[in-house]
């Protein structure tokens, strides 16, 4: 059974109507990645999931159970981490509260942050310096880390690598590869030749919807089926 | 942070060291007041320092603003209509005090009355919050406050309070207003501007205690406890969910808090010490009407508050209360202001010398007697452009943590 099923999925903001029938499926323990211009609808889909801006038709299975409907705290309780772009920290928040505000009420927090200081030692250090203090690389850091202390089983990471020096890229892809050992994870990614290295497959989306999918294996910009869609 | 051998009453007061101060500061400052009366600095002592009737009004307003400073600096909704709230205080004990409450007894103590009033107030947020926080943004803060002009403008033609509602209403002279713990008279201290307790010679030392100094103390313990409950919240997981609910609502509900509820709780509970910020006004001046309490200019003096001392600092509108009533205080000649001391140290001839068809004893009318509105609306809009995060906020943001915190560590480096 597929981890996150979206059939036909149509979301508006307002008038506009930006998601125009989507459709795409998640397995077990894999990373999709999806790409595709600016203002495709890459970022619409992953807020569509977490029921942030519902869709208007169509449906979103997890686990064989639609959530579309539900809450965004439900969808969340039910297992579905957010890694959301530009970061977006609880900046006054030192790193430590950052993460157990993350963890669920009924886990135990203690293990999940050794959980965390372990994937990320660096965080360990800075653990009570406030958020809006850190680097952008540190910053990122901690948004991958609370969005895996939640028990979460499917994580929906957006543009992580946005904003950030090379250098600081490649330890987020650590992060990130690190993190997909023991999660899933759809992955918004601009940065083309770092959604294929991390990627097991993909979507190009355009206009709101899928025009391509396929395996990652082999595949580059120079595509004639890629390049058609994201050449400018 | 501290070593475990110590004794838990040093660490616990090292870490609270900024608290101690400030609490120290205020217990200790009647009576530098009364020191500094019996000096040659007398005049200059009750034309610059605020005297203790602006002080306690510095307590109650500072509680209600605090209060202010819960919902709208900790959660990012501001609440325009919190006068409500205060108003409910207020109204509750004095109409308790007549005996107008249903099923409150004549004579039942100020301190019970007070947490009903409060008990009130938390379940009337709820009524409110339950509409408003459907909306966000500059939504909420018009909708609060059109439910408090609502409550203000039925509370000034609700003929039960008073023959004379728009006056609102009064304490009965007999009413005993005490602060203590109810039914233990030795444990009972009645406030009032001018009825309160009063002690003569206490403990043989020689030291008289007004009754002025009386309602100071009480009503500080009551603002003190407030203030601790609150702090309490503020460091617990709800209250961290609360500053997420600021930082970011979207991302908070993501991580998998239903939101509404914790707005909702939030909401309530300032709302709960608001109204006995306002049970307290109305205890101190005995009586409350609706200009005073329920009117949205109530609120507006919690904003200037919170914003000078420093929003989303809880102690800051403290502050905030501080120096809003020094300036209310040195700028008026209710208790020897400014004007007062200029004119009494200024030599006739130079009073009366004309400048540009004023002579300098019109200017001091003109721009120094009972202008501090003028001034604080002045100097509020400077802080909004040059000071955002207000007094101790800014002292927050230069030590990298709340000031509890962070001030003895930076003081110990200095030590160094």
């Amino acid at each position: 059974m597929s981890v996150l099923e979206l059939e036909d999925v149509h979301t508006y903001y307002g008038e506009s109507h930006v998601l125009q029938g989507v459709s795409l499926d998640v397995e077990e323990q894999e990373i999709v990645a999806l790409i595709g211009r600016n203002g495709v609808g890459k970022t619409t889909t992953l807020r569509s999931i977490l029921q942030l801006t519902p869709p208007q038709e169509g449906t979103i299975r997890y686990r064989g159970e639609e959530i579309v409907g539900k809450d965004t705290h439900e969808v969340s309780n039910d297992g579905i981490g957010w890694v959301p772009e530009e970061r977006r920290m609880f900046g006054y928040l030192t790193v430590e509260e950052n993460i157990r505000v993350a963890v669920k009420p009924d886990d135990d927090f203690e293990a999940q942050r050794e959980y965390v200081y372990s994937l990320f030692p660096a965080l360990d250090e800075f653990s009570e310096k406030e958020a809006r203090n850190l680097s952008g690389g540190q910053q990122q850091m901690l948004a991958i880390a609370r969005g895996m202390v939640g028990q979460n089983e499917l994580l929906l990471v957006d543009e992580p690598s946005e904003g950030l020096a090379p250098m600081i890229v490649d330890q987020v892809v650590d992060a990130l590869e690190t993190a997909s050992e023991d999660t899933t994870m759809i992955l918004v990614e601009q940065n083309f030749p770092l959604a294929m290295e991390l990627a097991d497959r993909f979507y190009l989306i355009d206009h709101g919807t899928v025009v391509e999918s396929g395996s990652t294996e082999g595949v580059t910009a120079d595509d004639e089926r890629i390049r058609r869609y994201l050449s400018a | 942070m501290s070593s475990s051998d110590e004794h838990w009453i040093r660490s616990y007061g090292r870490d609270q060291f900024p608290h101690v101060l400030v609490v120290l500061g205020f217990a200790l400052y009647p009576i530098l007041l009364g020191v500094l009366n019996r000096t040659p600095l007398a005049s200059e002592a009750s034309a610059f320092l605020p005297g203790l009737t602006f002080m306690i009004i510095v307590l109650y307003m500072g509680l209600f603003a605090i209060s202010f400073d819960f919902i709208s600096g900790y959660t990012g909704y501001l609440s325009f209509g919190h006068a409500a709230f205060y108003g409910t205080g207020a109204y509750f004990v004095v109409l308790a005090a007549n005996g107008q409450v249903p099923g409150v007894p004549e004579g039942t103590p100020f301190m019970i009355t007070m947490l009903l009033g409060a008990t009130l107030a938390f379940v009337v947020a709820l009524a409110i919050g339950a509409v408003s926080f459907r909306l966000t943004g500059v939504y909420f803060a018009m909708l609060t406050l059109g439910f408090a002009q609502v409550m203000y403008e039925f509370i000034r033609h609700w003929g039960y309070v008073s023959s004379n509602p728009t006056e609102g209403a009064t304490i009965p002279s007999g009413a005993d207003m005490s602060i203590g713990v109810p039914f233990v008279d030795s444990l009972n201290f009645a406030v009032g501007r001018l009825s309160g307790d009063s002690f003569e010679n206490v403990l043989g030392v020689g030291i008289d205690v007004s009754a002025t100094m009386t309602s100071y103390y009480a009503l500080g313990i009551v603002v003190l406890l407030s203030y601790f409950v609150m702090q309490r919240i503020i460091h617990s997981p709800f209250g961290k969910v609360m500053i997420a609910i600021r930082e970011n609502e979207e991302r908070a509900r993501a991580v998998g808090y239903n939101v509404f509820w914790y707005k909702m709780g939030a909401f309530a509970t300032s709302a709960f010490f608001a109204a006995i910020a306002g049970a307290l006004f109305a205890a101190y001046a005995g009586g409350a009407s609706p200009d005073n309490s329920f009117y949205f200019l109530v609120t507006a003096d919690a904003l200037i508050m919170a914003i000078i001392g420093g929003i989303g600092t809880l102690a800051g509108p403290l502050f905030g209360a501080l120096f809003h009533e020094w300036f209310e205080d040195i700028l008026s000649t209710e208790s020897d202001g400014l004007s007062t001391y200029l004119e009494q140290l200024l030599p006739e001839s130079v009073l009366t010398a004309e400048v540009a068809g004023l002579t300098i004893n019109d200017f001091i009318g003109t721009f120094l007697d009972g202008r501090a509105p003028l001034y604080l609306g002045i100097i509020f809009v400077l802080f909004v452009l040059f000071v955002p995060n207000g007094l101790l906020g800014s002292i927050r943001d230069r030590l990298g943590g709340t000031v509890s915190k962070r001030l003895p560590a930076t003081l110990e480096r200095y030590r160094r």
